[in-house]
């Protein structure tokens, strides 16, 4: 799957016309941990300032000429006109609405017209039909990590649930219908599970705490609102197997939303999606100044958009939320310093 | 004058013995409070319609684009159903929660509209109130209000 995502990747760096500046910065964890250039690019406190790109939750529906897919568009649209242009893209999961290979597909088709490689992980909305088949076939792996201009990225399937359908015997497609509910209340509380997390511990092992480090979950690395899975089960020991990092930046999908939090050393960010925004849930929120205002449903761009992440050498990042309308408050509204 | 006065004072004394026949009658026949049967039939009644309703506010047969209400509004939340009627930008006028609802299914959701006074929208409208019960009311008041909060299971005893 690792040969299929880097051949994907230098495909498409190709395309980009800029293959000698890009290559190699998605080399595979594995080469990392037996120290083969990775961990040496990433044991630098100091970092070499880039731009990176997100977007997330398309939600894309197996309909023709669907509003979604044009959101989709215009948003990667949006990034190819970045200036600088940024140096890769991730994508945080929910491509697709119903799991369907189709889905995918069509978002794959869409996604491939950015002019910069990208990266991308699992929601439960592109999982849940088929096991996640059709999304490795198109994609590879759930979970990755690699080393850009000094920064150690990862990226996790956050959405894993315990077995609820086998005992139900329900079919795949009630399965998936049940997931596609954000308030499902007989699907379990969702989680990376234990090998993506004896995987991350694996991964880190030999990055020195002062490498920056950015992860990206679909669902937060924090409890907001479970109800909706506004939360990962074993975030908590994810928190601790990156406890020993000086700093780390943690960007979601998921909440269609902006919102923030901080644990630790961990900062987390919600992102926006270019499906439908959510309204905020019924809790106190701790950085409540960090929120956008309510959207007009009568404006089906309000409260959507993408992202650009700037990173500065000493692993400052201005996190810009790229809302097509105009609906943040002026303390984020040129982006917030992370 | 006199006569007239005489009738007055009939007029008023008959209403007298009357009003009170009446508060004599009623005290004999004052409805005694609702029986628990009553009460769980009637609230069984209630919680049948929001049941009903929010299967449909998770079902995509409203809709001719794949899209429920439940994808913009999970819980039932940022529908401030306790806030209407209210002006409201999209339909350019004072309205009605039923009106918003069926703004929604016609507009974002492509479908098409359901009678005012169906099963149907009163079960939705029944399903989103529920969602609110005990949240303030307040009107006019430019953010989302957030629904019930919700621990686990449906939100509301379902059978």
């Amino acid at each position: 799957m690792k040969k299929i995502s880097r051949r994907q990747f230098l495909g498409m760096t190709t395309k980009a016309g800029a293959a000698t500046v890009f290559a190699g910065i998605f080399a595979p964890s594995a080469s990392s941990m037996l120290g083969l250039g990775g961990v040496a690019e990433a044991a630098t406190k100091k970092i070499k300032p880039f731009t990176f790109a997100v977007l997330t939750d398309a939600h894309l529906y197996d309909i023709a000429d669907h509003k979604f897919d044009h959101i989709l568009e215009k948003a990667v649209s949006d990034v190819n006109s970045i200036k600088p242009r940024p140096d890769f893209v991730l994508y945080a999961g929910d491509l697709g609405q119903s799991g369907k290979k189709d889905e995918l597909i069509k978002g794959k088709k869409i996604l491939d017209k950015l002019k910069m490689p990208y990266k991308i992980i699992p929601g439960e909305h592109d999982y849940y039909l088929d096991m996640g088949q059709a999304w490795r076939g198109l994609f590879g792996d759930e979970h990755w990590s690699f080393n850009h201009n000094g920064v150690h990225f990862i990226g996790m399937n956050s959405i894993l649930v315990p077995d609820f359908w086998t005992l139900k015997g329900l079919t795949p497609k009630e399965r998936m219908g049940m997931m596609e509910e954000l308030e499902c209340h007989n699907c379990g509380a969702w989680g990376v599970g234990e090998k993506q997390l004896d995987w991350l511990a694996r991964d880190v092992r030999n990055v020195s705490p002062d490498t920056p480090v950015i992860i990206m979950t679909h669902s937060p690395l924090w409890d907001y609102y479970p109800r909706w899975n506004f939360q990962t089960y074993d975030a908590p020991q994810i928190r601790e197997t990156l406890r020993k990092f000086d700093k780390v930046i943690a960007i979601h999908g998921h909440v269609h939303q902006v919102v923030y939090n901080e644990i630790d050393n961990i900062r987390s960010c919600g992102l926006l999606s270019t499906s439908w925004p959510w309204p905020y849930p019924p809790v106190e929120l701790e950085y409540s100044h960090i929120k956008q205002r309510r959207a007009d449903p009568g404006d089906f761009e309000d409260g959507l958009g993408g992202h650009d992440i700037a990173l500065n050498a000493d692993f400052d990042a201005i996190v810009h939320w790229r809302e097509f309308s105009d609906l943040l408050p002026d303390n984020i509204k040129k982006g917030l310093k992370v | 004058m006199k006569k007239v006065r005489n009738m007055s004072f009939a007029a008023v004394t008959s209403v007298i013995v009357v009003s009170g026949a009446l508060i004599i009658t009623s005290m004999a026949q004052a409805k005694p409070p609702r029986s628990e049967t009553q009460i769980a039939q009637e609230r069984a009644a209630l919680m049948t319609a929001v049941a009903k309703g929010d299967d449909l506010w998770h079902s995509a047969k409203l809709g001719n684009n794949g899209l429920a209400c439940a994808n913009c509004h999970p819980d039932g939340s940022a529908t401030n159903v306790h806030t209407w009627p209210k002006f409201q930008t999209n339909l350019g006028k004072v309205g009605t929660l039923r009106e918003m609802i069926n703004w929604c299914i016609a507009v974002p959701m492509q479908g098409r509209i359901l009678e005012y006074d169906s099963e149907e929208m009163i079960a939705m409208e029944a399903y989103a109130t529920f969602t609110h019960r005990g949240v303030a009311i307040a009107p006019a008041k430019d953010e989302q209000h957030g629904a019930v909060p919700v621990k686990s299971g449906p939100g509301y005893p379902r059978h």
